[in-house]
């Protein structure tokens, strides 16, 4: 603990100096009785340890043993892990090639991303445009139009769970529209068990597009929007080539994020559909799940999780690339 | 931005977007305080004409329902609630605290490489359902399947990159010059962090330990795989709700729905204007 007192990193020696001319000599003296042997680094690395440490035994350690197990056969009833046989790729191949559930798992969570990710962005990108205006009661709505990202996962998969069924209000509601020949069966029908999950899913997400969408939008300048009034751009002209040139990176991070966690999408459609009827609403995460802990194919399972993981990383790392710094640097 | 006033169409636009925002949690709100009576009623009734209070009692005193005839659900959600409440706040305590020092170091003594903040995003990237495999392996081996040890563990590691950014982007904006001002008054450097540092970024530290404890208050999957019969959250005690009665016990499996959910709603609205921070790494900031 000695060799970190009173002692100040390289960095920061010119902003000391000049911290220095307007203190009392004081603390000049004690300022230039600074030890040479400071090593900034040293205490660094000791904050960050613990963070390090826990990261290490509960993510890269399992990590690690889930990549050895993909490349074996090895499921519970053969006892310990060690004992199992390699079998190489085989686990790889057979997804890649024979397993034709887990392939349209995949695009069937490509395609849900892309539908869902358009409209929450959309409808995120509408009502944020809205709340530039002035109106009552601003404050207000704005908090009420955050609440769904507030609920957890879990309960907004009940929550219309029970709004989706037969003689639930939303079969009601379609009746009193439509007539009563007009209901439908959501959780019996492919197609409608997969509009159900997006709805539930733009519900659920759309606040969070409009509320990174909003704030991005405030932070544009106005100069370059006034010159564009002055030279005598329309409204519609200032937003598309002024407004949303300036707010690509902040566009980009939501798709960043939002993909990141979309592809994982798991609770809610656990809770409304467990995947059917059939597999029509079965996402990757859902059929790893069933693999590793319905079927107990964990060694299966684990090869399954790691391609998604490669495409994932691929994906994100083309996403991410115009604004890797202003997301990594934490908006410094 | 130009227009000031929003227009009669904008208006009808927003009052529609506002009842879909909230006729779900209506509806939630709604069931929660139906009689049994009124649970599966055709047509589906909106509002209940007699309110009761008998739903909630019900989580925690199975019988509850007897007095109207129905057979109550088989488990109490006592232990649920208690489950919920012991994982979330241990595991928010933790993954702040270590996240807090990581922050400090990473923000003010640039520890590690451009490649660390990407691992990091790459860990949220992984579906839980993978790391979940190994956990139970690894865990059913050292013991600690079905046990908040083995639980808290895992919900501090998934969090701890969430916290370490959301604190850093706070820590970030602190210019460095009021440390080292203190620094040069003879504090050493933890001294500076403990006295300095982290009282000027308490807003952020609170607003950053809510946020962890929305995270882990909603985690569904770890808990789902690991608990058998000594822990229990309430997202799978809901979910047992739903299977064990095939769906019947509506007002009931409500109930827990809005005891799962008010909290994080009212956690959500403190921190409203740190939650884009937050869902963001930091990288967006209000």
């Amino acid at each position: 603990m000695t060799d970190i007192t009173g002692t100040t990193g390289m960095t920061g020696i010119a902003a000391i100096e000049k911290e220095a001319m307007a203190l009392p000599p004081a603390a000049v003296t004690a300022g230039g009785s600074l030890p040479k042997a400071a090593k900034p680094s040293r205490i660094g690395l000791y904050l960050t340890l613990p963070g390090q440490i826990v990261s290490v035994l509960v993510l890269v350690v399992p990590l690690l043993v889930a990549l050895y197990m993909s490349f074996t056969d090895w499921t519970p009833t053969r006892g310990s892990l060690l004992a199992a046989q390699l079998v190489g790729i085989d686990n790889y191949s057979e997804l890649l090639v024979w397993d034709t559930r887990f392939i349209y798992a995949v695009i069937r969570t490509l395609c849900l991303s892309v539908v869902c990710l358009s409209l929450e962005f959309a409808f995120g990108l509408g009502l944020a445009v809205l709340f530039l205006r002035e109106f009552r009661g601003k404050s207000v709505l704005f908090s009420a139009f955050l609440t769904p990202m507030m609920i957890l996962p879990v309960v907004v998969g009940y929550i219309f769970w029970m709004l989706f069924q037969s003689n639930g209000p939303v079969n009601q509601m379609l009746e009193f529209v439509l007539g009563p020949q007009h209901t439908v069966e959501w959780f019996r029908s492919a197609p409608f068990a997969v509009l159900a999950v997006i709805v539930t899913e733009v519900w659920h997400w759309t606040p969070l597009f409009f509320l990174i969408l909003l704030s991005g939008l405030n932070s544009v300048p106005e100069n370059p929007v006034r010159a564009a009034v002055i030279l005598g751009a329309s409204p519609r002209q200032v937003f598309w080539r002024v407004v949303m040139p300036m707010l690509k990176p902040v566009i980009i991070v939501a798709f960043v994020i939002r993909s990141m966690e979309i592809i994982k999408l798991f609770d809610e459609v656990f809770m409304l559909t467990r995947g059917g009827p059939g597999s029509s609403t079965e996402t990757v995460s859902l059929y790893i799940y069933k693999l590793a802990f319905n079927d107990f194919q964990l060694a299966y399972g684990a090869a399954a999780a790691f391609l998604v993981l490669l495409g994932c990383l691929a994906m994100i790392h083309l996403l991410l690339t115009p604004v890797r710094d202003q997301l990594l640097a934490g908006g410094r | 931005m130009l227009t000031r006033k929003l227009s009669p169409l904008q208006m009808a636009i927003m009052a529609a977007a506002l009842a879909v925002v909230l006729f779900p949690v209506f509806w939630i709100l709604m069931t929660s305080i139906k009689p049994p009576t009124d649970w599966n009623a055709s047509p589906a009734i909106w509002v209940p004409t007699k309110p009761t209070l008998v739903n909630f009692k019900t989580l925690f005193d199975p019988d509850a329902l007897r007095e109207y005839g129905v057979g109550g659900v088989s488990q109490s959600a006592t232990k649920a609630v208690l489950g919920s409440l012991l994982a979330s706040l241990v595991a928010t305590a933790l993954s702040v605290a270590i996240g807090l020092l990581a922050a400090i170091g990473i923000s003010r003594y640039g520890n590690g490489s451009k490649a660390t903040p990407l691992i990091i995003l790459s860990g949220r990237m992984f579906p839980p359902a993978a790391i979940a495999v190994p956990f139970v392996i690894i865990f059913s081996s050292i013991g600690l399947t079905d046990s908040y040890v083995g639980l808290i563990a895992i919900y501090v590691a998934a969090t701890l990159p969430f916290s370490t950014w959301m604190l850093k982007s706070f820590v970030d904006d602190l210019p460095r010059e009021i440390e080292e001002a203190a620094m040069i008054d003879g504090l050493s450097r933890l001294r500076a962090h403990l006295t300095v540092t982290i009282p000027l970024i308490r807003g952020g530290l609170f607003a950053t330990t809510m946020f962890i404890f929305i995270l882990n208050w909603s985690e569904f999957m770890f808990a789902l795989v690991l608990a058998y019969s000594n822990i229990s959250t309430i997202p799978v005690q809901l979910a047992k709700y739903v299977t064990a009665t095939a769906g019947t016990l509506y007002g009931v499996q409500a109930a827990l729905a809005v005891l799962a959910m008010v909290p994080l709603v009212i956690v959500g609205y403190l921190i409203q204007s740190h939650l884009a921070r937050g869902m963001t790494f930091g990288a967006i900031k209000q």
